[in-house]
């Protein structure tokens, strides 16, 4: 018997051939080729960049970054920015996505072209025209000043205020999509059943929804995160120069005093941030939505 | 069925003296459509009722108005004499077992069953037991740590329904609990479950359109239709005395023949002339309607041969198809100037019988219904 079994086991594995391509791999291929060439080679060429000076192999860059006050806060303006970016989409993205999942199937077409419409307008003319609405002379101080909440126009462009104001506008739909996606999929029985079983509306948010719709958030947090750390052209249009971010730290070194090495540690620096924040927020949130799965 | 034997069902029938669930002139309205209309009902206590009738007829809204799940546009709805009718479905503690479940699928077995105990609170040292005493009221105590997803349709519903009950509802809802099982296993879940729910004397109503579930589980059953109900009864009066056509038509199998009725014929007897000849219905069990009438016999009260006695009906007819059920064989039949097929259902098929044969088919007039045509 153990002599029969081992030698099927001998001849068992069938051939393989070296690179074996079927149609998903070749399906894959256009992709795989596409992102070596416009992302693999140009973060290697900035990993290199980031290692060597004009006098070659030098850590300057990096220690420059990471050593030097000046800096250091410049990462943590950036971390900041997108920290709360983040939270102010979520706080106001999440019950949008509730709303609209929950929504008459006709208003939830007009709902959702409301929300996906300003992502059809370019971040340029919807900052600037944000920056026009807050000038001294703007409608927001025009509104506040008619309702009687300030009594000479408030400096508002250039302020954090602005800055923030304006990145939740450009990143809320980002965080609503996914949301909106995992909600929609919800049982309406789900809570029904919480409901029957004795659980107030807050008990049930807590135990059955926020779980259930913990994937969709995770996913919302990631890609507002990691895009809002590295935005450019609405902290530089709302805030410039009084707010630096590592964004614009990049874009001087690169532009400006030409100092690639200190560029591309900036790069690299933020690259390894963004990249932790969002594995761990994954890490940290899968529990929550999978607790009692196993077993 | 013998006059005696009705009147006791009737009896049983009867809502013991408590009106435990009160449901009085509810409405609910959807936009322009009216679902339910001045809708009136009783459940005694521990009695378990059956919601029966055909899908869009208001049996399910019914269930979420008493769950709380909806409000109601009018009317009222009281559980032992609490009136519930402004009372949101987490505090009125009523159990739902939903028809596709609805278990959570985060959780395992014992966290959903958990769920409704730590919601309300109860201390952490008594849910342990409580649901390890749930979970074997339905022998799940095996699957206790198992994923939701990893359980068959009649494992999950064991699942919902002691979920259901852990927290010791004051009253139980069902919603079509069994649609999603096969038919074996429905069988053995219809028995389990109308045992368990006995023992522990609990009300319940149970939401079907599926009517042997209604009649196999009920102790009485509400037909309903167009957002009213039709009528409330035992199984066996629903069956033998339908109040209406449309139940007649929608509880077990029936022979409907279209007529015009005279006036009362002797010994309290009404003819209707039909296609097939003079039927003649005992107006002690039908209100004697004159005009457009329809003729409903059950199948099994139809025997082949000559009529015994004077009290029934008389007709031939050619036979059209055999149907044999192992238990029982449908014969059909199919006279010139009907449209519709006679039924008739015997328990042997006699020797010798054949499509094509006339045969002479008699039913007592006692069992001929008579209703007014719609």
């Amino acid at each position: 018997m153990t002599t029969i079994g081992m030698e099927t086991q001998v001849t068992a594995p069938p051939r393989r051939r070296l690179l074996q391509l079927d149609a998903p791999a070749i399906m894959v291929l256009p992709g795989l080729v596409f992102m070596v060439v416009a992302f693999a080679i140009p973060v290697l060429i900035l990993v290199a960049d980031s290692f060597r000076d004009a006098s070659g192999l030098s850590l300057a860059g990096y220690r420059k970054v990471l050593g030097d006050p000046y800096y250091i806060g410049i990462i943590w303006n950036s971390l900041q920015l997108g920290l709360i970016t983040t939270i102010g989409s979520l706080l106001i993205g999440y019950p949008a996505a509730f709303a609209l999942s929950r929504a008459p199937a006709r208003l939830q077409v007009l709902l959702f072209a409301l929300i996906f419409l300003p992502l059809t307008v370019s971040i340029i003319v919807k900052t600037f025209g944000l920056a026009i609405m807050m000038r001294r002379d703007g409608i927001l101080n025009w509104l506040l000043l008619n309702l009687g909440f300030i009594e000479r126009p408030m400096r508002l462009v250039f302020t954090e205020f602005a800055l923030y104001f304006g990145m939740i506008n450009v990143f809320l739909p980002l965080m609503i999509l996914p949301i909106y996606s995992v909600m929609r999929q919800l049982d309406p029985r789900l809570t029904d059943a919480a409901a029957s079983l004795g659980a107030g509306p807050v008990t049930t948010f807590l135990r059955v929804t926020l779980p259930l719709t913990m994937p969709g958030v995770v996913a919302g947090i990631s890609l507002v995160f990691s895009i809002s750390v590295a935005a450019y052209v609405t902290p530089g249009l709302l805030i410039g120069d009084r707010f630096m971010t590592m964004s614009q730290v990049m874009a001087k070194a690169y532009l400006n005093i030409r100092d690639f090495n200190l560029g591309a540690s900036m790069a690299v620096v933020m690259l390894v941030v963004a990249v932790t924040i969002v594995f761990t927020s994954t890490y940290f949130a899968e529990p929550a939505s999978r607790r009692g799965r196993k077993g | 069925m013998n006059v005696v034997a009705r009147e006791a069902a009737h009896a049983r029938a009867t809502p013991r003296s408590d009106r435990y669930l009160d449901v009085a002139a509810v409405t609910k309205r959807f936009g322009a459509a009216t679902v339910l209309k001045d809708l009136d009902i009783s459940v005694a206590r521990s009695e378990f009722i059956s919601l029966l009738g055909p899908s869009g007829c208001g049996k399910t809204t019914l269930l979420r108005l008493i769950a709380g799940l909806m409000k109601p546009d009018g009317g009222r709805i009281a559980i032992g004499g609490n009136d519930l009718t402004q009372v949101p479905a987490h505090k009125r503690n009523i159990g739902v077992v939903f028809q596709n479940y609805a278990l959570f699928p985060h959780l395992s077995v014992e966290q959903n069953v958990a769920f409704g105990l730590e919601a309300q609170r109860t201390l952490k040292a008594e849910i342990g037991g409580r649901v390890q005493n749930a979970l074997a009221l339905v022998r799940m105590q095996a699957f206790a740590e198992r994923r939701i997803s990893a359980l068959s349709g009649g494992q999950q519903q064991r699942v919902a329904v002691a979920r259901a009950l852990v927290v010791k509802p004051s009253l139980l809802l069902l919603d079509e609990p069994f649609s999603a099982l096969d038919r074996k296993l429905r069988e053995t879940m219809q028995i389990e479950l109308r045992h368990l729910l006995r023992d522990l004397e609990i009300t319940s109503i149970f939401v079907t359109h599926d009517q042997d579930e209604a009649l196999v589980m009920s102790d009485r059953i509400a037909v309903m239709n167009e957002g009213r109900i039709e009528q409330l009864g035992t199984p066996d009066e629903v069956y033998s005395s339908p109040a209406s056509l449309h139940v007649l038509e929608f509880v077990g199998q029936s022979t409907r023949i279209g007529g015009t009725a005279s006036a009362s014929g002797q010994g309290g007897d009404v003819g209707i002339e039909t296609p097939i000849g003079q039927i003649r219905a005992s107006m002690r069990r039908n209100s004697g309607p004159t005009g457009k009438v329809v003729v409903g016999i059950r199948p099994e009260c139809i025997a082949l041969g000559e009529r015994p006695g004077a009290d029934f009906n008389e007709i031939t007819a050619e036979l059209a198809d055999i149907v044999f059920f192992g238990s029982k064989t449908a014969l059909h039949f199919k006279p010139p100037a009907m449209e519709d097929r006679i039924q008739v259902e015997v328990a042997r098929l006699p020797s010798g019988v054949a499509p094509g044969a006339a045969l002479k088919l008699h039913w007592p007039i006692a069992e001929t219904m008579v209703y007014p045509t719609p």
